[in-house]
């Protein structure tokens, strides 16, 4: 019976921290630093990424004269592309 | 020819790239170049402006743009030949370059929960959005990380700069005197910290960010070949330009990773850099 108790309170004792660990959404292991990491930086692309847009207005404006084409320009605050 | 800009560089910049911007947008209703003029813009190569239009539903805009293109192939401007613009030199206040030597890590941002159910499908996108940005380090900094340890400097930028809540639109910065906790080592190529990061709680725009950062640096021939850092954590807060944020504390996660170039998107100069590029480079 002894040896019984010694051998489950130890396990009493650490099962609560477990699960508190578990329960944690902002506890930052390697598991949730994993999925976190594919999750936002391998995300799969949105469809506005698929545009193949232009950064340098000029070499735009230069293109756009060559093909006899139109500028789309999407101008916001803040860049499109890097602070969406 | 699709074309993005940030326009509070292109409105103020005094080079070629400016007065061609200016020379179309003041066409638009945003005429005012002191004032903000974001917006969507279809104009000829010769900067005749055939629509602006700032609207969030996308089957509008496409049947404006539709129109456009329609006006503009049976007019004589779809015929006339348009030399390109002379280039000249950039304004150097508006076309900051990655630090010589250094590196650009991709940034990216989401909030993972907490908002209400959304009401519409914009808020719906809103809710689920990545946040992006760019974070720059400087060659001494680089050379920092190729000796394995993680540079005060860069890891505070880091902080002030990239640890904010972009998801929602412009966010405000961190001052050096919100800086409350901030620490990060690197042992065998893992990286852990923590942080926390704080207003004045009475601030007309309190916020607060804590939490734990980690991630892996691996390095060959003194060449960094992965930089991943994650930072996780609790956010309470928003800016001017953030409103709508989840209420209380909610989970928000910062992700970094070393950016290849392959992306046009890695040549933008981060949010932070924005008209002050020592400052960002050197915070004080």
């Amino acid at each position: 019976m002894r040896h019984l108790a010694l051998a489950i309170l130890p396990a009493l004792a650490l099962a609560p921290s477990v699960r508190a660990q578990e329960a944690d959404p902002l506890r930052l292991d390697e598991k949730r630093f994993a999925t976190l990491h594919a999750q936002l930086c391998a995300a799969s692309p949105e469809t506005w990424e698929s545009v193949p847009w232009r950064i340098d207005l000029l070499a735009a404006q230069g293109e756009a004269a060559a093909a006899k084409k139109l500028l789309f320009v999407w101008a916001m605050d803040g860049h499109p592309l890097a602070c969406t | 020819m699709p074309v993005a800009l940030d326009q509070a560089y292109e409105r103020r910049e005094q080079d070629a790239w400016g007065e061609f911007y200016r020379a179309f947008a003041k066409q638009g209703p945003r005429a005012d170049m002191q004032a903000t003029t974001q917006g969507f813009y279809v104009a000829t190569a010769a900067g005749e402006l055939l629509l602006y239009n700032n609207n969030r539903d996308p089957e509008k805009l496409l049947r404006l743009l539709r129109e456009a293109r329609e006006r503009f192939a049976s007019s004589e401007a779809a015929r006339a030949e348009i030399a390109p613009r002379p280039r000249g030199e950039r304004d150097p206040r508006y076309a900051p370059q990655p630090p010589e030597g250094g590196l650009v890590l991709r940034v990216r941002a989401q909030v993972l929960g907490g908002y209400p159910e959304p009401k519409e499908e914009h808020q719906r996108a809103v809710q689920r959005s990545i946040g992006r940005d760019n974070l720059w380090l400087t060659r001494a900094e680089r050379e920092e990380l190729t000796r394995g340890e993680f540079p005060a400097s860069a890891l505070e930028r880091l902080a002030r700069f990239h640890l904010v809540d972009n998801t929602r639109g412009e966010p405000p910065m961190w001052t050096k005197e919100e800086v409350r906790t901030l620490r990060a080592g690197i042992r065998n190529g893992v990286i852990e910290g923590r942080f926390e990061l704080a207003t004045e709680k009475d601030a007309s725009e309190a916020r607060r960010y804590r939490g734990e950062l980690r991630g892996h640096l691996e390095v060959r021939d003194g060449v960094v070949t992965r930089c991943d850092l994650v930072a996780l954590g609790g956010f309470r807060g928003e800016g001017r330009y953030t409103r709508g944020a989840p209420p209380g504390e909610f989970p928000f996660a910062v992700a970094f990773a070393l950016a290849d170039g392959t992306a046009v998107a890695d040549a933008i100069p981060p949010q932070g850099s924005r008209g002050w590029v020592e400052g960002y480079l050197r915070p004080r």
